[in-house]
């Protein structure tokens, strides 16, 4: 009885976890904002049929992992390939790739050719020629205040940081305040 | 490389003037001012006295410059100025040197920068010049979603303009010194590769033309270190911004004439719209440390005036190109903005207090900076001399009634106090009318005659209403500045959004009840000498008012229908300006980037290829990343993307491989393992067509 009630729930938790993998592959493929909308579906049911086959081989593995871990490993060798770096990492190549895809605009002039082998010729050369300059070399030069002097006012104003501290200053403050006010009510007009 | 003009007749016959008319006018008002103090004096009066010199001054040196600028106006123009000199003739046989247009940016509105980078580059393709020059957007930005959006408007612009190569974005991961840090870097890493370099703000624009006649000048007279253009504010919707736009291109060109004409190499620098020789700004012009105990505030927060005094200093000469056209910018949208502006300002004029005095600096360039000062003390000293004026005439009355001297009265009556306020009148307001009467010729671009003389009178009445209201907040500043409190240097709002009426009342309100208790007290003690005060207190009381009223587009945009305050500007824009203000409609709507934009450097696949592709220039990318770094890519995916400060933001947006890693991360781990709002932001990510509209927008008009 016990097994029969876990069965169709086990079903249920793979069914979902299912979806969600499915999803999110289709969420990473639609970011390459391709115009095929037809071909993005074709894609993600593909890769989604392999991520099902290797699940089948190892169950541990988490369909949402699997499928996004294939998706992202035939993204970096499709571009590997047609980047023809296959010497530099996986970021690397990743971001080379993206930005080369988007500066020949794959994602309009050929968005069936995404992910797919071989790619025509002229989009291979269109990827390879494609170069992001970001920045100029650097030319650098040495810039340094050059010395200036503040003249007397400097003179001054060190012997006055030097010679007063804040609680003479205070006091110093109220002597004068007191002297002013005794003047100005002496000498005020008697009205 | 030393200036010749110093030393000719004509500069000395012009200081000469300059100064000798200044002093002049400052000695007859004060013997005016005695004058009228003649008799019983109290301790209020000597204060009055004292500080009454240094108050007319100002007004008088005001008076002289629009003297000058009006002279020179009527007899055509300056025939020694750098931009009228011999090469204008043979101007287009004049080759160009490499120019690096240098724009820094702070937090500011990207779009509307982006548009201004396309309309400069457009109008400098069609003087054919293109090649020459290179642009710079150099990033202070502090905010991770200004920094994403900055990168994508960087690429869409290269696309767009088929500029990759020649529009450049750099991110400046310590943001030390401010702009003048932010140029500093520039100069460091490029500076090199450059004869000129041509700084704009984030709300700067130029024309095409005015940008090669600059080089060209600048070619032609091997001398010049520093050439300002007057840039005319510009795009304003607010009434504030029409008023002040309307001042500036009335009144602001005929001072900065008389400024050139009284300074001629000697002159100001603004920090933006100006060319500058690389070379010597490089060996000459960094920043010195403030000679102050406290290393927290040593750096210069306001670097113009000391850069180009610096210039002075090694032989080089600073112009001001008062009559080019084409150089423009944006002023404060409101009242809020401008004193905010001016706070930071305030700050950096009073640090000037220091060169001052320095050996080796130019007698203009401390005029410059003696001027600057006096732009925020004259506020502190302007509220002391009317209070000790308004004590003394209290207490003079009071003497009077109790001496009953026939002769204290006669003195009292036959002052020289109405031919002072005569003279304060005609120092005040000349400038003014000879402002208004030099654009007579062209009011037609002013709305016509009448519409200009109307806007004219409004915008004088107005002035004489936030007059006292500066005042106060200028005092404010200058005492804030004195006892040591931190200046923050926030980004300027450029856009016309409006105050509400609460914020309005929140920070103007305690000047309205100052304004109705002086009233009353005045009014009781004064008699009808408090009659004088009736401006002052005006301005205080209707302060809440004018904030709000001024500030919002509805007006402005009332007074521009109605042909008010309209410059020539807006009757005949030029091709460089026009889209500019479309990001004030979008403000209006609310169309915005998706938000957090941020978030898409991790999720996005091309706005990570771009930012990598950036950040990887830093080389700071950790490939065994230290625990700190990954106990936060683990909080981010964890708490979302709002749990992270925005230091934190920065933090992992400039490793390179914790982007990466979290991009990997961020869609492949099970829903359950993250954040709920990723999945949302993922979603976002994959319909919100970000490479379309964002990365290769089309910066078309």
């Amino acid at each position: 009885m016990a097994s029969v009630n876990k069965t169709p729930a086990t079903a249920a938790g793979d069914q979902s976890a299912w979806n969600e993998a499915y999803d999110r592959l289709l969420n990473f493929l639609r970011a390459f904002e391709l115009d095929d909308h037809a071909y993005v579906s074709q894609l993600a049911g593909e890769i989604f049929r392999q991520a099902k086959e290797r699940h089948r081989e190892d169950p541990s593995l988490s369909p949402t992992v699997l499928t996004l871990e294939l998706a992202q490993k035939r993204l970096a060798d499709w571009l590997a390939t047609n980047l023809g770096e296959e010497s530099r990492t996986t970021s690397q190549i990743l971001a080379t790739g993206a930005i080369a895809m988007l500066l020949s605009k794959v994602y309009q002039t050929a968005p069936d050719s995404f992910l797919a082998n071989p790619v025509p010729e002229e989009l291979r050369q269109a990827l390879r020629e494609t170069l992001l300059v970001t920045g100029p070399d650097l030319n650098v030069s040495s810039m340094t205040p050059r010395h200036l002097d503040y003249g007397p006012m400097l003179q001054f104003a060190r012997q006055t940081w030097h010679r007063w501290e804040v609680k003479e200053l205070a006091v110093a403050i109220l002597f004068w305040a007191g002297v002013y006010t005794f003047f100005y009510w002496w000498l005020s007009p008697i009205p | 490389m030393n200036e010749t003009n110093h030393h000719t007749p004509d500069f000395v016959v012009r200081r000469t003037l300059f100064l000798g008319l200044s002093t002049a006018l400052t000695a007859t008002g004060f013997v005016l001012m005695l004058k009228s103090y003649s008799g019983q004096k109290f301790w209020e009066d000597y204060v009055t006295l004292a500080v009454f010199p240094l108050l007319f001054s100002q007004i008088a040196v005001g008076f002289v410059l629009a003297l000058f600028g009006c002279f020179d106006k009527l007899r055509g123009g300056d025939r020694h100025h750098i931009m009228r000199g011999a090469w204008r003739e043979k101007e287009d046989s004049i080759p160009l040197a490499a120019t690096a247009i240098v724009v820094p940016v702070y937090n500011e509105e990207v779009s509307r920068i982006s548009k201004a980078v396309a309309n400069m580059w457009r109008s400098l393709e069609k003087t054919g010049q293109i090649e020459q020059f290179d642009f710079y957007i150099c990033s202070d930005s502090t905010d991770a979603d200004h920094w994403i959006e900055e990168e994508c408007a960087w690429l869409s612009l290269c696309t767009t303009l088929n500029a990759f190569g020649k529009i450049f974005y750099r991110k400046r991961r310590h943001r030390i010194n401010g702009k003048s840090g932010n140029v500093a870097d520039f100069c460091r890493r490029w500076g090199k590769r450059y004869r000129y370099m041509i700084v704009l703000d984030a709300d700067s624009i130029m024309t095409g033309t005015t940008l090669v006649r600059l080089v060209r000048a600048m070619e032609a007279n091997p001398a010049a270190g520093i050439i300002q253009t007057q840039p005319y504010m510009v795009l304003g919707s607010s009434l504030f911004r029409r008023v002040l736009q309307f001042s500036s291109k009335v009144y602001g060109g005929l001072f900065s004439q008389g400024c050139s004409m009284a300074q001629m190499s000697s002159g100001s620098y603004w920090g933006h719209n100006a060319i500058i020789r690389v070379a010597p700004f490089i060996e000459y012009c960094d920043l010195p440390l403030l000679p102050v105990p406290d290393p927290g505030k040593r750096h210069v927060l306001s670097h113009d005036t000391v850069e180009a005094a610096l210039m002075r200093r090694s032989g080089y000469g600073v112009w001001i190109a008062y009559d080019e056209p084409g150089s423009y910018e944006e002023g404060p949208p409101n009242l809020s903005d401008m004193l905010t502006r001016d706070r930071r300002w305030c700050a950096g004029n009073l640090q000037h207090f220091w060169f001052l005095f320095a050996r080796g600096i130019e007698m203009g360039s401390r005029l410059q900076i003696w001027i600057g000062l006096m732009g925020y003390l004259c506020s502190p000293l302007w509220l002391t001399f009317l209070v000790a004026g308004s004590f003394g005439a209290y207490f003079r009355q009071r003497f009077l009634m109790f001496s009953a001297d026939p002769e204290d009265l006669s003195a009292a009556s036959n002052s020289g106090a109405g031919i002072l306020l005569a003279l304060t009148l005609t120092l005040l307001f000349v400038p003014r009318l000879l402002g208004v009467l030099t654009t007579l010729p062209r009011a037609r671009q002013f709305g016509g005659v009448i519409r200009m003389l109307f806007s004219a009178l409004l915008e004088n009445i107005l002035s004489c209403l936030l007059a006292p209201v500066l005042m106060m907040f200028h005092t404010l500043f200058v005492l804030l500045t004195i006892s040591g409190m931190q200046i923050k240097w926030n980004t300027q709002n450029r856009a016309d959004t409006g105050l509400t009426f609460t914020h309005c009342l929140k920070l103007y309100g305690w000047l309205t009840v100052l304004g109705v208790v002086t009233c009353q007290v005045a009014a009781s003690y004064l008699g009808n000498a408090s009659w004088w005060l009736v401006p002052i207190l005006a301005g205080w009381i209707l302060a809440p008012l004018l904030a709000w009223v001024t500030s919002g587009r509805r007006l402005g945009l009332l007074f521009r229908s109605a042909g008010l305050f309209v410059t020539p500007e807006e009757t005949d824009p030029p091709p460089e300006l026009l889209g500019l203000d479309d990001g004030d409609e979008e403000s209006q709507t609310g169309t915005a980037a998706p938000s957090p934009l941020w978030v898409q450097a991790l999720l996005n696949p091309y706005v990570k290829a771009v930012h990598l592709s950036m950040v990887r220039q830093g080389s700071h990318n950790s490939v065994t990343p230290s625990r700190s770094l990954t106990a936060l890519r683990e909080r981010l995916i964890k708490e979302g993307p709002r749990g992270l400060t925005p230091k934190e933001k920065q933090r992992l947006l400039w490793d390179g491989e914790s982007v990466f890693w979290l991009h990997q991360q961020l869609w492949s781990r099970p829903a359950a393992q993250m954040h709920p709002g990723w999945i949302q932001l993922q979603t976002e990510s994959s319909t919100s067509r970000l490479m379309r509209d964002y990365l290769m927008a089309d910066n078309e008009r």
